[in-house]
């Protein structure tokens, strides 16, 4: 029998984040058996990444000098780096945009004599080190983890989170304006767009098993832009999602428009469309996303 | 002078404890959360009825209590009162979480300090101990996940969930899903009531070994559950002075009036004090603060730990044990629930958005937390988030004190030191990335 020592070396470092991530991955408690987990100062007395790990999965944004000072060292550190959850992809709920009065703000309250200085935004991971797997979620399910760790090139990712909603689609319910984030009761079975909800599943990847839209909540895009927008323009996800309200509904194209641009959807949707405009962040393949 | 550092693992985030030292003397020991989480900031402006999907980001140790609390907020600020099924719902996801979370933090964060392990996991993959005859590493960690498993029951699922609404919960839970997890906790509960009495005897064990529970002045205790009915879904927070019982309840509205909260340059997190007093909130409050919980087995723990320590009790470690019989309690409360009928009736009401200003308690597993959003226009103009391990920061830093003092002598600083400060911090349970919201 293999014992612990003889297992590739498997560790995880948790920049800024919520540390979601973290408990979704302990809920998927077979790499246990598959790795020897060096590092991850959440379960483990561990304080720094040992050389030659296999896999090192990085949780959480960069947002401070203390961040990019580890992440680099980790990459030095690992054969191959997993970027995991929406902050590792995008910022994350961190990611201030053009909110210029919430980083003013954030800048003035954050300033501290002796603690690592706040950068002045959230960033993704490929802004300073290469990525070799992409894991989007808020946070990823215990199934993708176990996909993403366990054969990821033969991996077959539901392209739309609809794919695995199994709510119907409806000809013939056409509501004429936007139900809101939540009023009414939500009929079962029935697409949650028909019933007016702004749901961006349509455009959203899948892979999650639709944990959201099937007991009734609109999906938010947190697994971010499905396989034929990726690493295009915020315009190309936004238009797509305006033709399914277009062909569903009957709602008035400005306020779908207006719902688009909310924060509630710029929580994930606006920061995954939002990558595209600084060119010098490396192109996502699909082969490279989970 | 000399400054030691200490980085601190198995804590949720980022945080570590420095203690300056001169001659033989302790001068400082303060607990430092090293970055800044900011939601305050993020949310304003944000559509108001949009907040309760944001905030649950703020940890994803404890998002159910922040997507419980914010919810209630909201309620208070449209004035709508959900209906009871919903109530008892969120009262069952809120179970979840605490077993989710007293697992976590008694075997994955704790109990390596007690076996002198790094982790759990080398723990379990140890020739030697109890540890392989108890299977310890793959039962700690079902139990857990019967507490993960109960907030997907309840909410959707199991980190941000979202069945929770204004207004009361999205569905009811099926009365064949509700059976299947009451088979779970049946199985499971006796596995659960052998890890912690495992726990507590390892726990004598090892104060056997270094010679104190962690001995500290008593304080003041917050928590939000009653006396003689335990729910987390609370509606008024409770305070024990020094050494008496009960002292002061009050309306989370009037949370201003006890409590004083303010920041530092020495840490991301804020500190709180109650009164000008330094008070304790999260198991050891709940405990001190509980005459019965309702449930045979907990019960027989709450009399047991009396008996053992006095009530109230005082010890920092203390408050791991509390964490077990916690534990205990919520799995025979989960069943409890789970056994009424959670899937017919009334789920929601409706509501029609409102300006004000509004206040959402809930007991999260490290204490009472309150949120208090003012909205105008339909937008938030100010959120504020009043976490619990903020009022165990002072808390924190005496016993940090306490113990440093205890292992630095004319002889030096003792190696022990460095264990002494990761039992201290633990016994807390703090969550960074809530106390730096």
């Amino acid at each position: 029998m293999e014992t612990p020592k003889d297992l590739p070396k498997f560790a995880v470092l948790q920049l800024s984040g919520c540390s979601g991530c973290e408990v979704s991955l302990l809920n998927s408690d077979e790499w246990i058996s598959n790795f020897q987990l060096v590092y991850m100062p959440l379960v483990v007395t561990s304080h720094k990444i040992p050389e030659d790990v296999e896999v090192l999965l990085v949780t959480g944004g960069v947002r401070t000098d203390e961040d990019i000072h580890n992440l680099r060292k980790g990459r030095s550190r690992a054969k191959k780096l997993i970027a995991v959850g929406t902050c590792a992809l995008s910022g994350g709920v961190a990611q201030f945009k053009d909110n210029h009065i919430a980083r003013e703000s954030f800048i003035k309250a954050s300033h501290r004599l002796r603690m690592p200085d706040m950068l002045p935004n959230a960033y993704p991971l490929d802004r300073f080190v290469d990525v070799d797997l992409y894991l989007p979620g808020c946070p990823p399910t215990p199934e993708l983890f176990m996909t993403a760790l366990k054969d990821p090139e033969n991996a077959k990712i539901a392209s739309i989170v609809c794919q695995e909603c199994g709510r119907q689609k409806l000809n013939d319910m056409r509501p004429t304006s936007i139900t809101g984030t939540r009023s009414g009761v939500v009929l079962p079975d029935i697409c949650l767009v028909n019933q007016g909800y702004v749901c961006v599943g349509t455009s959203t990847r899948g892979g999650c098993g639709a944990l959201c839209t099937r007991p009734g909540h609109a999906c938010v895009g947190c697994r971010g832009p499905a396989n034929p927008y990726l690493n295009k323009e915020p315009k190309f996800v936004l238009d797509n999602l305006r033709r399914v309200f277009a062909r569903m509904t009957d709602i008035p194209a400005e306020e779908i428009d207006e719902a688009l641009a909310s924060p509630w959807l710029s929580l994930f949707l606006g920061q995954f469309t939002d990558y595209t405009q600084d060119q010098s962040l490396p192109q996502r393949t699909k082969e490279k996303m989970i | 002078m000399t400054t030691i550092t200490y980085p601190l693992s198995r804590i949720e985030g980022h945080a570590r404890v420095v203690i300056d030292v001169h001659d033989d003397e302790v001068f400082r020991a303060d607990f430092q959360a090293m970055e800044m989480r900011g939601f305050g900031h993020y949310v304003r402006g944000v559509p108001a009825e949009q907040i309760t999907v944001i905030v649950p980001r703020i940890c994803g140790v404890c998002s159910t209590a922040h997507q419980v609390a914010s919810v209630k907020a909201l309620e208070d600020v449209f004035d709508i009162t959900p209906p009871p099924l919903a109530e008892d719902i969120r009262e069952v996801l809120l179970l979840g979480q605490l077993i989710q979370n007293q697992a976590t933090s008694l075997f994955i964060f704790t109990m390596p300090d007690r076996a002198n392990a790094s982790s759990l996991f080398e723990l379990s993959q140890s020739e030697t101990g109890k540890a392989r005859e108890f299977s310890l590493a793959q039962n700690a960690l079902k139990i857990r996940k019967i507490g993960t498993d109960l907030i997907s029951l309840a909410g959707g699922q199991f980190i941000h969930p979202i069945k929770t609404v204004i207004g009361g919960v999205t569905s009811g839970i099926p009365r064949e899903k509700a059976d299947a997890m009451i088979k779970t906790i049946d199985e499971l509960l006796p596995v659960a009531v052998d890890l912690v009495d495992n726990y507590w005897q390892l726990s004598l064990e090892m104060v056997d070994r270094i010679g104190t529970w962690g001995d500290d002045e008593p304080t003041f205790y917050l928590a939000s559950t009653e006396a003689n009915n335990f729910r987390l879904n609370s509606k008024r927070l409770r305070v024990m002075c020094n050494e008496e019982r009960e002292c002061h309840t009050f309306a989370p509205q009037d949370y201003e009036k006890y409590i004083n909260i303010e920041g530092s340059d020495y840490s991301y997190a804020g500190i709180s004090d109650f009164q000008g007093h330094i008070m304790r909130a999260n198991s050891l409050a709940r405990i001190n603060l509980t005459d019965s919980f309702g449930t045979p087995k907990a019960d027989a723990y709450l009399k047991r730990f009396g008996e053992a320590y006095g009530k109230p009790a005082h010890a920092i470690l203390f408050f791991d044990l509390c964490r077990g019989i916690e534990l205990v309690f919520a799995l025979e409360k989960a069943h409890q629930m789970l056994e009424f009928d959670l899937e017919h009736g009334e789920t929601e009401v409706g509501y029609m958005p409102k300006d004000g200003i509004g206040f959402g308690l809930v007991e999260a597993p490290r204490g009472p937390l309150i949120h208090r959003y003012e909205v105008e226009n339909g937008l938030i103009k100010k959120a504020d988030f009043i976490i619990p391990t903020v009022h165990n920061m002072l808390a924190i830093r005496r016993a940090l004190m306490v113990a440093a003092k205890r292992y630095v002598s004319p002889d030096g600083i003792s190696a022990e030191l460095e264990r002494a400060v990761g039992r201290v911090v633990r016994a807390f349970d703090p969550c960074i990335a809530c106390a730096t919201k």
